[in-house]
């Protein structure tokens, strides 16, 4: 055979090998905190992650940011390690403590040899039961995100973030906050501030620890200290209906464009969208389809008209940032400066496409299968696995959800997709927050006619 | 904890492809990473930027893929892919399902032989505005975001290919014709100056088959040019520094050092010595600059590994507002310092042995991770084996290596310094394009 003749044939593709997500189990200790374990032969790396029900966007508005600085004041000391001793006995077994907190929940996670796990744990439970707060540091974390809310401003991608959750969300939605808080809430947190947060996070009940590795359930046990004689069993509980949702409310009832001037700007920072959909919506997988479609995959919609075809842009992307409350949905791109208005004008005809138009068969087996195929790459590791089991935990969904994921993607239709479109992407309600160079894209913009205009010309600090 | 031993075939086909196969069976995954021995250094004067504007067109199609089949192929298959172009080399990876190997050897293959043959005038100009809007995105609109182009540049002179950005000019890339680009192909993206890896979920038997079949019959390019002597003092002779003002809000050192070259021991020692000043909040900077003094607002210092004339170590410091710029940058240097005149703890030593023993070991779980050391260890040092050796080494290096190494790299006659500060009024972007728009 010639090269050309062997080149111009395609490969078949293979017999997949069977997958399923890993089953895992439950253990309820008695203080009503759930052990969660995913054996994982082979990976003698183990993740650790006690995960509590409890985030940022429960607290409340006049501590915005408390949840995060608390989060990471809790690696300053404790009782039993002050200062940077627990920083220096977690890296003594070679672990990196990861303590933060997301708008659904708190975490603290830990990467370590299987064998130090129980020494882990234990540095873990300190850290989360035993903090001090100390005035001065709390004090200095306090600073530091003063500081960095200043480089947020310099920072065009951060700065048109922040500018669209706030306009998105309506006043007093926690989502139209900045997640770490703002410099008025953030200036007023103190080390009692941060204590009140801390005191609600201490609750069993809303806390798992999810382990995955090689390691058993009684391997775990033994190294949280459990009592013996608990009982463990696969975990096959539905969604837990005690886990509720914070108030959202949109603060778009028609389209609107602003623009934040940044002189100079060679590529305006574009976000575009609304109020999206929170995690547990009925059409899940349909939007996670069509979503994909418009601009997930890497030859999205989005991507092969704005890159590929016009070369407006590096990347652009779209989708629903789900959440326990409707997360927002956004189109984000950064355009150079002088094809704003063709960028834009593009994006919004891809949205309306979306929604008047059914996708072709192959566009959606082209989804589909790459959701589909792509799920074993998605869980190789134990931290990605044991990450997989926190967002079901976060969000109160059944057990079963991911090993049900394939077949409910396999499973959307064509006219899923364009009803998923038709319900949850709004044009009538569509905001278009551009951090750019005014002087260049103003007129064009607003005699584009999006939206209502208006500009923003007060310039960032530095 | 004993890290996994990664084994592996290697071997060299008849038209001087290298291939590595990593067989094991732990996820139903498999990696392809293709490296070719091209990069930045190899550009010309007026051609800058080259290299990686052509990482894109290799994504354009080829004899029997069309325009962004690839990435359509590939993600039909529940894969993932990219790119990246670096100063010493090029590469191209996917991961599978590991049914799906052969798609991605075949489309490695039919790039490798009929690149050419897809390629036009519009897709290279799509591709140069795509390219020229990452430069915008990741370099001219970001804040500090050519500090690392301008560090580059200063520990370089500029008759040395190191001296510019892998990313290159705008005029450059204006400039950059399909005669070019054909040209570039025909040089360096041949069989023998490629090294294809394979690691995860495959039939060590079949895959080489299937490599055969694919490969085999692409024509070697017999004698890919090679770069004269790129060797470089390991010391700057003197010290070299830029004051950027800026649309940042607050000032920020990044100080760089020539190193020793990648596979050096030095440059292991030099990596535990990062990881002592700067990896994480038990370090030496950490504490000292921003939780003890409370001079900085964030610290970092790290290793890169070249092979053509020296790496580079470098660091940052971010100043917090209302604290003397040079006063940071002076106890920056004094830690910097102290490394040079006495030993590190043995708790410290021990603590960094620990952390890197992780982070190597989390590194090596992923089956993309290894295919891509295996493949760069045989690029960069004809050497793969290093991927089962590069862990004992970092366990082995000792606290007079590390003092040793900081006494060549960390002193002052090798150090080059760029200092943002903020600009009073208005700055256009840091661009070197043409901004009448």
């Amino acid at each position: 055979m010639t090269l050309e003749e062997i080149l111009s044939v395609r490969p078949e593709s293979g017999q997949p090998r069977t997958y399923t997500f890993p089953h895992f189990t439950r253990t309820v200790l008695p203080s009503g905190m759930q052990v969660l374990v995913v054996e994982i032969p082979g990976r003698p790396l183990v993740t650790a992650n006690l995960i509590v029900r409890r985030g940022v966007c429960d607290e409340p508005a006049e501590l915005a940011g408390a949840t995060a600085l608390m989060a990471r004041a809790m690696t300053e000391g404790t009782e039993r390690y002050p200062g940077v001793e627990l920083i220096e006995a977690a890296e003594r077994l070679g672990a990196t403590l990861g303590v933060d907190a997301n708008w659904d929940s708190f975490f603290a996670s830990v990467d370590v040899a299987a064998s130090r796990l129980p020494a882990a744990i234990a540095l873990l439970a300190e850290l989360v039961e035993h903090p001090t707060f100390p005035e001065a540091d709390v004090a200095r974390l306090r600073e530091e995100r003063l500081n960095d809310l200043l480089q947020v401003k310099a920072d065009p991608r951060r700065r048109v973030d922040q500018a669209f959750t706030s306009a998105i969300y309506a006043a007093g939605s926690p989502y139209g906050r900045p997640a770490g808080g703002d410099e008025t809430t953030v200036a007023g947190l103190t080390p009692d501030g941060l204590r009140q947060v801390h005191r609600t996070i201490l609750d069993p009940g809303r806390t798992a620890l999810i382990v995955g590795g090689d390691l058993t359930t009684a391997e775990v046990l033994r190294a949280v200290g459990a009592p013996d004689g608990l009982t463990s069993e696969t975990a096959n509980l539905p969604a837990d209906p005690t886990v509720t949702a914070p108030p959202v409310a949109p603060g778009v009832d028609r389209p609107i464009v602003r623009l934040y001037h940044r002189p100079g700007s060679v590529q305006s920072e574009v976000r575009m969208g609304h109020v999206g959909l929170p995690r547990r919506t009925p059409d899940f997988y349909a939007v996670q389809v069509m979503a994909a479609i418009l601009g997930g995959l890497f030859n999205s919609r989005l991507q092969m008209n704005l890159r590929e075809d016009k070369g407006y842009t590096y990347g652009v992307g779209a989708g629903f940032d789900m959440r326990r409350g409707a997360g927002p949905f956004s189109v984000r791109t950064a355009v150079q400066t002088s094809v704003t208005v063709p960028a834009i004008a593009e994006a919004l005809k891809e949205l309306s496409r979306m929604r008047e138009t059914l996708v072709t068969d192959a566009e959606l087996v082209a989804a589909r299968d790459f959701m589909v195929g792509v799920f074993p790459l998605r869980f190789e590791t134990p931290g990605a696995v044991v990450g997989a089991v926190g967002g079901l935990f976060a969000g109160g969904l059944p057990d079963d959800e991911l090993a049900r994921y394939r077949d409910r993607i396999e499973a959307v239709t064509a006219e899923d997709v364009r009803k998923a479109a038709v319900d949850h992407i709004r044009p009538d309600r569509m905001a278009i927050v551009v951090v750019g160079d005014a002087e260049a894209v103003a007129k064009d913009l607003e005699a584009a006619e999006f939206g209502e205009f208006e500009a923003i010309r007060e310039e960032a600090a530095g | 904890m004993t890290a996994p031993r990664v084994r592996f075939t290697d071997e060299r086909l008849a038209n001087g492809l290298r291939l590595i196969v990593a067989e094991d069976h732990l996820a139903p995954v498999v990696a392809v990473n293709v490296w070719y021995g091209v990069g930045s250094k190899h550009e010309v004067e007026g051609k800058t930027g080259f290299a990686h504007l052509f990482e894109h067109v290799m994504f354009q199609g080829s004899g029997h893929v069309g325009k962004a089949e690839h990435m359509a192929l590939v993600q039909a298959a529940g894969g993932t892919l990219n790119g990246t172009t670096w100063l010493d080399r090029t590469n191209f990876f996917e991961t599978m399902p590991s049914h799906q190997l052969e798609l991605a050897l075949w489309l490695e293959a039919d790039r490798m032989a009929t690149l050419l043959d897809a390629l036009n005038q519009e897709n290279l100009d799509n591709q140069r505005e795509v390219v020229k809007n990452e430069k915008r995105s990741s370099y001219d609109n970001r804040p500090y975001g050519q500090a690392f182009n301008k560090l580059q540049a200063l520990l370089f002179p500029p008759d040395h290919p190191y001296h510019h950005p892998t990313i290159g000019s705008m005029e450059d890339l204006d400039a950059a014709s399909l005669e070019d680009v054909s040209a570039f192909f025909r040089t360096y993206y041949a069989p023998d100056n490629a090294v294809l890896a394979i690691a995860g979920d495959a039939d060590a038997a079949q895959a080489r088959a299937w490599v055969e079949h694919y490969f085999l019959k692409i024509p070697a390019h017999g004698h890919i040019p090679q770069l004269g002597d790129l060797t470089l003092p390991l010391t700057l002779g003197g010290e070299k520094r830029e004051i950027v003002e800026d649309r940042v809000p607050l000032p920020r050192h990044y100080i760089g050092f020539r190193a020793p070259s990648f596979g050096d021991p030095r440059l292991d020692a030099m990596d535990v010595a990062s990881q002592i000043l700067a990896g994480g909040k038990g370090s030496r900077l950490y504490r000292r600059l921003v939780r003890d003094e409370r001079i900085a607002q964030d610290v970092g210092f790290f290793a890169l590994g070249f092979i053509s004339g020296s790496s580079i170590a470098a660091g940052q410091v971010t100043v917090r507002p209302g604290v003397d710029t040079d006063l940071v940058e002076r106890v920056f240097e004094e830690e910097l310092d102290r490394l040079t005149r006495e030993p590190v703890t043995e708790d410290e030593l021990a603590r960094a042995r620990a952390l890197i023993e992780t982070y190597e070991l989390e590194a090596l779980q992923r089956v993309e991770e290894r295919a891509e050391r295996l493949a760069m260890y045989a690029t960069l040092l004809d050497d793969p084996e290093m991927i089962n050796r590069q862990l004992s080494r970092y366990l082995s290096v000792t606290a007079a290596q590390i003092q040793a190494v900081a006494a060549d790299v960390l002193r002052p006659d090798n150090r080059a310094v760029v200092t943002y500060l903020p600009a009073t009024g208005d700055v256009a972007s840091d661009t070197d394009e043409e901004t009448a728009a």
